[in-house]
């Protein structure tokens, strides 16, 4: 386990080194969730919900978003890329190391660094804005929250694990990442809720591993899930996490059988 | 036993090849034809513990895809590789603690923060205890003068520095095993020396088995004792350095001082080099005739000094590139 703890440590180091890149960052997701805010918010004026949300529930799901998708959906899908179609990768494969667990750890590092900003970014906001924010109504909510956005996390490691290990086979690489990023944000529901889309769109998702990452864990946390329905929820979170994580060790391993560092 | 052992080892890679031009390229989207390409071919050899062998071969000639199928990076396309007994491409954690790949043009250090880190890192991978880690970091770091470099971001080191930092970072376990892909790739002359001398040492100090592949002659001469030579992936010589040169020289140089100034004319007639002095000069001639050669200078010229020498083995080797 040390190594991980290690690889987290040093990760973590690296990243708060790179102060320009995480201010860039940071600036960009601030600008979605202050547009998103106040695009709601006018929308929402006069009226007492929409779509089953309050206007506190679904100004609470926009901040919730901020945290969400610096938590769950921040991953380092492109430096893998990156390190599978330079061959940087090799110097990993040859050490004693679990490649997952070691992506896995920086994962996590770059998670809390994010998590961190964007929990004083939604701090910031309320202190100066002081809108209607939506607290957990009962504590199993509470802790449902919780166990949702770590099933998302994981969730959303092996997803992008999986779209960025397709680099092994396309010599060009970023394209799956690119399209797998661009569907991911919209079908999560990281720019709105998901019951703002059409009746069959949302059939279709709810098929899907999206929403488990950012809808359903908000949801949750505005107690809009039922009892009963927040342990089947969270029971398919961890079967598509399973699932997930068995497709993409496998194609790892595929990858890897064929991978051939460029270079004779 | 051999610490290595190699045999009718071969690895084919498929490459697809694109037609030339605009609408090459706009075929090459729907349609690519692949062909197979061989770039190791059934070859064979041992290495013993605590040998230094020397890599030689033009671009391409199969050098890096060797060591890579000996790191267990690449799974061997037929043949058989065995490294300390074990199979390289399996990949098990035992093999991997003893041994360490080193790629001159690429780095394992982390590129924002000092040099150290890796190495904390490093100690966490190979499972290195606080004494061990401490002792091997302390000689590595004497051994290559590293002191004011381990604080320091590794961006901000230069290339000298760099490679002597990755050296210590792949070195830090002791791997019995070291393989050395071009280690003197891009450093001056005078940091090519510290390198050489330090891959020496080691290999001394820890009858470690290294292998590397080199562009520079001086690598090869001022450490292996032995050199395969591999020519579209096969090897087309095993053995000393100094054998080699004798078999593939074809030519050797005579050096001649002269007491006066003499004749730019004459000389250039008997198909010489003279210096800008006009009083020295050199030749290359085919082996059979130096004899012949070196006495008729001697009998044309007022000769105070003259000397035969076998040509560079840079040059060598360049002649025999150029064949191949």
């Amino acid at each position: 386990m040390r190594k991980y703890w290690r690889a987290y440590q040093i990760s973590i180091q690296e990243t708060l080194q790179r102060r320009s890149s995480l201010l860039m960052d940071r600036v960009g997701g601030l600008a979605v969730m202050l547009s998103l805010y106040y695009f709601w918010k006018t929308l929402l004026s006069g009226r007492p919900s929409f779509l089953g949300y309050s206007y506190s529930q679904m100004l609470t799901y926009i901040l919730g978003m901020n945290i969400l998708r610096s938590f769950a959906l921040t991953g380092r899908g492109w430096e893998l890329v990156g390190e599978i179609s330079s061959g940087k990768i090799s110097s990993y494969l040859v050490r004693p190391l679990n490649y997952h667990g070691y992506a896995l750890s920086l994962d996590l590092s770059k998670k809390t660094i994010h998590l961190f900003a964007a929990l004083i970014e939604v701090g910031a906001l309320i202190f100066f804005f002081h809108p209607p924010f939506y607290l957990p109504q009962s504590i199993l909510s509470a802790l449902a929250f919780l166990a949702a956005l770590v099933l998302a996390s994981l969730l959303f490691f092996f997803l992008e694990f999986l779209v960025s290990s397709l680099a092994f086979w396309t010599s060009e690489s970023g394209g799956p990442l690119f399209f797998f990023e661009l569907c991911v944000q919209f079908a999560a529901g990281a720019f709105f809720p998901l019951d703002v889309l059409p009746r069959l769109i949302q059939k279709g998702l709810s098929f899907s591993p999206f929403p488990y990452l950012v809808f359903l864990p908000i949801n949750i946390y505005l107690g809009r899930v039922g009892e009963g329905q927040i342990f089947r929820d969270l029971w398919m979170a961890g079967l598509w996490t399973a699932i997930f994580a068995a497709v993409s060790l496998a194609v790892w391993r595929k990858g890897l059988a064929s991978y051939s560092a460029e270079g004779g | 036993m051999n610490a290595i052992e190699v045999e009718l080892l071969a690895k084919e890679y498929q490459v697809f090849e694109r037609k030339p031009g605009l609408w090459g390229s706009i075929v090459s989207v729907f349609w690519r034809e692949w062909k197979n390409v061989r770039a190791v071919d059934a070859i064979s050899f041992g290495i013993q513990e605590g040998e230094l062998v020397g890599f030689l071969g033009a671009n391409g000639a199969g050098k890096t895809t060797t060591l890579k199928m000996l790191s267990g990076l690449l799974t061997p396309s037929s043949g058989s590789v065995r490294v300390l007994g074990f199979h390289p491409w399996k990949r098990e954690r035992e093999f991997q603690r003893q041994i360490s790949l080193v790629m001159g043009q690429r780095t394992q250090l982390w590129w924002e923060i000092p040099a150290q880190e890796t190495f904390r890192l490093n100690q966490a991978i190979y499972g290195l205890s606080e004494k061990e880690y401490s002792q091997s970091l302390g000689e590595l770091v004497e051994m290559l003068d590293l002191k004011d470099c381990l604080s320091v971001p590794v961006k901000k080191l230069s290339l000298g520095q760099r490679m002597r930092a990755e050296l210590a970072a792949a070195l830090l376990h002791r791997p019995k095993i070291l393989l050395l892909d071009e280690p003197t790739l891009g450093l001056d002359v005078v940091m090519q020396k510290k390198v050489r001398e330090f891959i020496l040492d080691y290999n001394r100090k820890w009858k470690a088995s290294i292998l590397l592949t080199s562009h520079n002659m001086d690598d090869l001469a001022a450490l292996c004792q032995r050199v395969l030579m591999l020519e579209k992936g096969k090897i087309i010589y095993d053995g000393s350095l100094e054998q080699l040169v004798r078999r593939y020289a074809e030519n050797k140089v005579i050096r001649m001082v002269f007491e006066e100034r003499v004749s730019p004319v004459q000389i250039a007639a008997l198909g010489a080099r003279l210096d800008s002095l006009g009083t020295s000069a050199l030749i290359s001639v085919p082996r059979s005739e130096v004899s012949k050669k070196a006495a008729l200078f001697l009998s044309s010229f007022p000769i105070v000094d003259l000397t035969i020498e076998e040509a560079s083995v840079d040059e060598i080797v360049r002649t025999i590139f150029s064949r191949a």
